[in-house]
């Protein structure tokens, strides 16, 4: 892909620390793309293998998880049980045709900011690398949960 | 519960190659409790589908539904309007599934999503074994509780063969001999010489040999 | 005094962060609290500033939930314009007189809408910006301000000088102006009183040569800080006084009216200010356009507090500043009519000028004038420092019985350390009057929860400019006004800062006209403020759970600051999630956890057995676990105290009363094996040699220690004439009669500490060795003591041991980390070498005695933190909540920290720590339970298979099989027992549990949200 698009990705992180983290990198006012948007939830093991295959299928063109190193989880597993989650999507999307590192899982504490930045700018640029996920659509269209409601 | 494994996507897909709608209806029975065919797992097969149509250019819309057994009739005829409107009806549940539903709309297409193995139970989360070959007359109460027609690899009735070795079957080294459990178990109860009596040659008619099986109970059917 | 003539309620005198710590820690552990505060409103120096080091942190953005809760505690009483007189009576019931100055506006009438301030004709020198800018006689403290009321400048105000004027009176709505408003003498009755009344800065206009006052681009430091905040003269951008020219190089000049005898009163050390500097220096590079050039100059670098050393190398290696060792000694005029011309002398010994676009001066901090001789009177005893003194095993007591001091008022010292104090002396007070908890507070008022049950949602979106923090970079009125679009959003509104009092009463005040049932805030991160808001929606009668908070700050405008465009749309496409998420929100319920009044210590040393007689003076029994053979810790070790206090003496006495203690169990040569449970319902198992116990208890204290690193340099191990700090101090215990006859000893400062593998500074070693080398002196005044330093951080009044050293003829030789000394042996003695900056020589030191100042190490713990799940840093040391304001307790709820294990410490601040810790413990044992979160997982039991795996996944055995009722036999989750970590709910076979707040619905919503459009 030669021409400049720009990644849009998704991070799912635990509250504990790589939510923390993600903030302690704002207080070190440290820079990295703005082509992540976070998404908090209170432990990675919450994470559902459906979450990933559904913001895949929505159009994002990566997603990452991110949780506390392993052996430091905050609820003790969650997330080990995350990586093989994980693990499991990437299989879904090789079975599929698509690159299974557009998926990724991370694991940091909630001291480190700057690893924190460095995820964020690693991934972006990985998934520049890869091109937009062919799932993307760029317009409008496209109904969403909200749409339904109405 | 029936233990399966999800067929491959390659090969769902080509079930589904030159359909325009699917409905893909799940299990709440077996399937559910063994992680394959449940709620979630339709979900994301719904979603693994629709990503591959995407890409390959070829959107497939895809319904989902879960019954709370897809072998009982009453319950699969909740489908009836749904099942109409498609071009194939993929069911998540074990072999029986499918079947009932071909039954029940004979004019509909109905494909399996599962490749159905064995009877089983779940021995921790994520890891279930075989433990019962439907073989028609449980000799469980010899065997104090250790089947060796279902885990066996040679279903023998009279004792181990000689490639027990370390109480692991020779088939494959992550098979557990049964036999060396039962004799195991017997000793430890006291109860060795039990093994002492031949058991004759099985009869396999009731384990389906003979032909597919059938049970009826008299004091349940109607009269007519 | 009789328990029932103890009265419940405390005197706070000062309205700063340690007052307001004080007071919130006595209200919530059911104490009624008086807050004078001599100025409108409370806030103190701390609402001065921009931000605050080590982290950089917004000092408004930590504070404002502080002020905002102390405004609305129904408790505490909050006395403006006020002081205390006079204090009569008996500890337990004390008479205080108060003088409240009148205000001249009703409190209760006044809306605050500035009419007054916009009508008056009468412009008055700004103090709280320092001068820099002007108000008017009818005025706002600042806009953030608690109480958020206005005032009128008596002094100033022409109607009340001349009777003429009084234009406020007719244009104010709610006709709060009233002239007729006379001072007031107030009696109140209170058990104890604690003076937090901070400090003075130093008036730098005494030195002249410094060309403060003459010179209009030479300013203070609080002046600077004022031109750096976003609500401050300059809305935060870099403007020099002299013409408004934005400078591009600005200096620091370290120690003004600090450690400073001839030109000031003050010996002392003020230990922030080489701290705040580098933070200004940082700061100010942010705001600026590039490239912006910034030198300090400083005479040592004292960056000795946990995190310091880390900022102060990132100043040098990240952000480029010149840190240049040298005491200007002359601010002179630029010709140029702009900024001014420093010229001093370089560690080279050459004369040097300079010149700059603007010179800060980092003024000290000193105890204020006229309140010296009226502590005094008070019977409240001062140090030398002037100072209000203090005991180092009882640090917030002051030496009239009753009366406690906290914060900068007993030694200049940054907010950490103000807060800390500020804790333990409210468990000092609290502590005394016990009996009498809970006898003079309120029943807080709930407000019913409205039942929204067939209401369509209804969401208001509130924009957060958190000054300049985050509309600086993202374009808030933009995403305002995108917000209007967004499907059920009925009401937005943008905010200077949604964290203070004036939006909470906005937000209340929109939902109920607007019936608001959904609330998006669009601000800083969801773990400073959602409690906040949360309360704020609670009390408009909507359930907490209903808000959903965006982060648009630290994880948007602080981190795109490159690109403002993309951060925009950022913060558009995260609101459209957030508010796709909120309309799928449900009213959720909350627990209560009953509270074990039982407290577990882990370590016995000072700062444990200091947190177990705290609880226990409050009646709470307490169970302390050693590892040791005998109590102590490292104080076993150790000689004398700062203030010159022989410590095994006091040490034994505090080991007797802690043995002696009916409520405290002491197990020695114990350690835990076994941890379950959570907050109020601990269970430890304890080993003793083959046995083992288990107790359970409702809150637990990590009071683990350190140990002296056993350095691996300098010979030390291999020649019996190198030993360490604490060994030297063995001998000074011992009496040891070698150490009389020496002809010289050497020191050499920061021997492990300070260096690539172990970064941070032991912060207690420089003063050691002050106390060591005058012991040593005293023993033998012939002798010569040598210390070979890199910075000398000896902060406080410590500096007068640093002063007397010199005095008595100590020697200090600096060296370069690049360039350590080295040791060698010969048969007739030591040979210490080094190069000597000033001759800029090598020298070599013959010393019969070479004592490493070794770095403070902390004790393994990685086993004790996955037991009470709390993290460790890199360096090994604990990780408390939250730097500044929470330095006692860590964010897992029941377990608190205290003394090295935090961080290296002396004894007077493990005592403060300790106590700081038990007054957090004693607000959850006070209330007896606590109330657990409402984001628990729900299983609906109609799609349960009941197959057992969120049994076996769950780390909190909160699911279970119910065993009654239509459901038997299908799975339901104990909410007293749930965290919310959603474990069951993924791993959930039938997708039948669900995490409330957080469903898959309400995710899924949330990335269709991110992606599309």
């Amino acid at each position: 892909m030669t021409d400049a698009f720009e990644p849009r990705i998704l991070a799912y992180c635990c509250r504990y620390c790589a939510y923390a983290a993600a903030d302690l990198a704002g207080s070190m006012r440290l820079a990295y793309p703005p082509n992540v948007r976070i998404v908090q939830v209170p432990c990675t093991g919450r994470i559902d293998a459906l979450f990933l295959l559904r913001a895949i299928e929505a159009g994002a063109d990566g997603v990452y998880v991110a949780g506390c190193l392993e052996g430091e989880c905050h609820f003790l597993e969650g997330n080990l049980r995350a990586r093989k989650r994980v693990d499991f999507v990437k299989g879904v999307l090789g079975e599929i045709g698509l690159e299974p590192e557009r998926v990724e899982m991370f694991n940091l504490s909630s001291a480190m900011g700057p690893r924190f930045a460095e995820i964020a700018r690693d991934m972006t640029e990985r998934i520049r690398r890869l091109g937009p996920s062919p799932l993307r659509t760029d317009d409008a269209s496209g109904e969403t949960a909200l749409g339904r409601c109405a | 519960m029936i233990v399966a494994d999800r067929k491959p996507l390659a090969e769902i897909l080509s079930f589904v190659a030159s359909c325009r709608r699917i409905l893909i209806v799940g299990c709440k029975g077996c399937v559910t409790v063994c992680n394959v065919g449940g709620q979630k797992e339709v979900e994301i097969l719904a979603a693994s589908l629709r990503m591959a149509r995407r890409l390959a250019g070829d959107p497939l819309e895809i319904g989902e539904a879960l019954l709370e057994r897809q072998c009982d009739p009453e319950y699969v005829a909740e489908l009836r309007e749904r099942v109409s409107s498609c071009d194939t009806v993929v069911s998540m549940a074990c072999g029986v599934g499918p079947q009932f539903l071909a039954e029940a709309f004979p004019e509909q297409r109905v494909v399996p999503a599962l490749n159905t193995t064995f009877f089983g139970g779940a021995v921790r989360h994520g890891v279930w074994e075989e433990r019962c070959a439907g073989c028609g007359h449980c000799v469980l109460e010899r065997f104090d509780g250790l089947c060796p027609i279902a885990r066996c690899s040679k279903n023998l009735l009279n004792g181990p063969c000689g490639g027990s070795a370390n109480g692991v079957c020779e088939v494959h080294p992550d098979t557990v001999c049964i036999w060396d459990r039962i004799v195991r178990r017997k000793t430890a109860r006291g109860r060795l010489a039990d093994l002492k009596a031949i058991v004759p040659p099985k009869d396999w008619r009731p384990a389906g040999h003979g032909g597919p099986r059938r049970r009826v109970r008299e004091d349940l059917t109607r009269t007519s | 005094m009789n328990r029932a003539s103890l009265t419940g309620a405390v005197v706070v005198s000062g309205g700063g962060i340690a007052g307001i710590q004080a007071s919130l820690d006595l209200a919530y552990a059911g104490y009624k609290v008086y807050l004078v505060e001599r100025s409108p409103a409370i806030g103190g120096v701390m609402a001065q500033l921009d931000k605050t080091f080590p982290t950089n942190d917004c000092a408004m953005c930590i504070m404002s939930p502080k002020l905002v809760e102390v405004g609305r505690h129904p408790d505490i009483e909050i006395l403006t314009l006020s002081e205390i007189r006079g204090i009569e009576g008996e500890p337990g019931s004390f008479r205080v007189t108060v003088e409240q100055k009148p205000r001249y506006i009703d409190l209760e009438k006044c809306i605050a809408c500035g009419r007054c301030a916009g009508k008056c004709p009468k412009k008055v020198v700004d103090r709280f910006n320092r001068g820099l800018s002007q108000r008017r006689a009818a005025y706002v403290l600042y806009p953030q301000a608690v109480p958020l009321k206005y005032l009128i400048d008596e002094a100033e105000c022409i109607y009340l000088q001349k009777k003429k004027c009084g234009a406020c009176a007719k244009i104010c709505p709610a006709g709060a102006v009233n002239f007729e408003d006379r001072a007031r003498q107030l009696t109140l009755e209170a058990g104890a009183v604690i003076f937090s009344s901070g400090f003075e800065p130093f008036d730098p206009s005494a030195i002249d040569t410094l060309g403060y006052g003459r010179i209009p681009d030479v300013l203070t430091s609080l002046e600077f800080e004022r031109i750096l905040s976003a609500s401050g003269p300059t809305r935060g951008h870099l403007k020099r006084p002299s013409d408004g020219a934005e400078p591009r190089k600005i200096a620091w000049l370290q120690c003004i009216g600090s450690r400073d005898i001839n030109r000031s009163e003050n010996f002392h050390c003020s230990s922030v200010c080489c701290m705040y500097a580098i933070k200004q220096a940082i700061i100010a590079k942010e705001h600026a356009d590039p490239p912006l050039e910034g030198a300090i100059f400083y005479m040592d670098m004292r960056t000795h507090g946990k995190g310091f050393e880390d900022c102060y190398n990132q100043a040098r290696e990240k952000h480029g500043i010149r840190f240049v060792r040298s005491r200007v000694h002359t601010v002179d005029p630029s010709p140029s009519g702009g900024g001014a011309i420093l010229r001093y002398v370089g560690e080279d010994g050459l004369p040097s000028r300079e010149e700059f676009d603007l010179v800060v001066l980092s003024i000290g901090l000193q105890s204020e004038r006229p309140l010296r001789e009226r502590l005094q009177e008070l019977g409240i005893a001062l140090t030398e420092g002037r100072f209000v003194r203090t005991d180092t095993f009882d640090p917030t007591a002051t030496t009239r019985k009753g009366i406690y001091v906290c914060g900068a008022l007993s030694g200049p010292k940054d907010i950490p350390q103000s807060v800390i104090e500020a804790e333990g002396a409210a468990l000092r007070a609290g502590a005394d009057l016990a009996p009498a908890r809970h006898r003079l507070t309120s029943r807080p008022p709930v407000t019913a929860e409205r039942d929204l049950r067939g209401e369509p949602p209804r969401v208001g979106v509130f924009v957060c400019h958190c000054g300049i923090n985050i509309n600086g970079v993202v374009d808030v009125p933009a995403v305002r006004d995108y917000a209007r679009s967004l499907p059920y959003v009925t009401y937005v509104t943008d905010n200077l800062y949604s964290c203070s009092q004036d939006t909470q009463n906005l937000i209340r005040a929109k939902i109920e006209e607007e019936g608001l049932n959904r609330v998006v805030i669009a601000a800083c991160s969801p773990k400073t403020h959602e409690p906040l808001f949360q309360k704020t929606l609670a009390d408009a009668g909507v359930n907490k759970y209903l808000l959903e908070f965006v982060n648009i700050r630290n994880q948007d405008s602080w981190v795109h600051m490159e690109d403002p465009p993309a951060a925009t749309a950022k913060a558009k496409e995260l609101l459209r999630m957030a508010v796709s998420k909120a309309v799928l929100l449900s009213p959720l319920a909350e627990e209560e956890i009953q509270i074990l009044p039982r407290a577990l210590v882990v370590g016995g040393g000072i700062a444990g057995m200091a947190a177990a007689k705290a609880l226990s003076s409050q009646g709470y029994p307490v169970e302390i676990v050693e590892r040791e053979a005998e109590l102590g810790g490292q104080a076993r070790f150790l000689h004398r105290t700062a203030r010159g206090e022989e410590i095994s003496s006091r040490l034994a006495d505090l080991i007797r009363e802690v043995e002696t203690d009916p409520r405290i169990t002491v197990h020695r040569h114990a350690e835990l094996i076994q941890v379950e449970g959570f907050v109020g319902n601990f269970r430890s198992t304890i080993r003793q040699g083959t046995e083992t116990k288990t107790v359970e208890h409702g809150v637990t204290f990590l009071a683990t220690g350190a140990r002296e690193h056993r350095p691996e340099e300098y010979l030390y191990g291999e020649d019996p004439r190198v030993i360490t700090g604490l060994e030297l101090d063995r001998r000074l215990r011992r009496k040891d009669p070698r150490l009389g006859e020496l002809q010289r000893a050497v020191f050499i400062q920061c021997v492990g500490s300070r260096e690539p593998s172990r970064p941070y500074c032991s912060r207690v070693c420089c003063t050691h060795t002050m106390i060591s080398a005058l012991e040593l002196l005293d023993r033998n005044p012939q002798a010569q003591v040598v210390v070979l330093y890199r910075d000398i951080r000896t902060y406080g009044e410590r500096e007068g041991l640093y002063l007397e050293a010199r005095k008595r003829g100590v020697i200090f030789i600096r060296y370069d980390l690049e360039d350590k000394p080295r040791v060698r042996a010969t048969p007739a003695g030591l040979v210490v070498e080094a190069l000597d900056p000033i001759l800029g020589r090598r020298i070599a030191l013959g010393t019969d005695l070479l004592v490493l100042a070794a770095a403070v190490v902390p004790h393994e713990s990685t086993e004790l933190a996955r037991f009470f799940k709390v993290p460790v840093n890199a360096d090994g040391f604990f990780v408390e909540a939250h730097v500044k304001l929470n330095p006692a307790a860590f964010a897992t709820e029941g377990v608190f920290l205290c003394g090295l294990a935090h961080y290296p410490k002396p004894i007077d601040e493990s005592v403060a720590q300790a106590q700081a810790a038990a007054a957090a413990a004693t607000v959850l044992l006070a209330r007896g339970k606590l109330t657990a979160v409402g984001t628990t997982a729900r299983v609906e039991p109609l799609f349960c298979s009941s197959c057992g795996v969120c049994l076996a996944v769950c780390p909190y055995q909160a699911p279970r099989f119910s065993e009654k009722g239509p459901f038997a036999g299908r799975a339901e989750i104990n909410t007293a027992l749930c965290k919310g970590c959603g474990l069951c709910v993924a791993s959930c076979r039938s997708g039948a549990i669900q995490l409330q707040g957080f469903t898959d619905a309400q995710t899924i919503a949330m990335i269709e949200a991110a992606v599309s459009g």
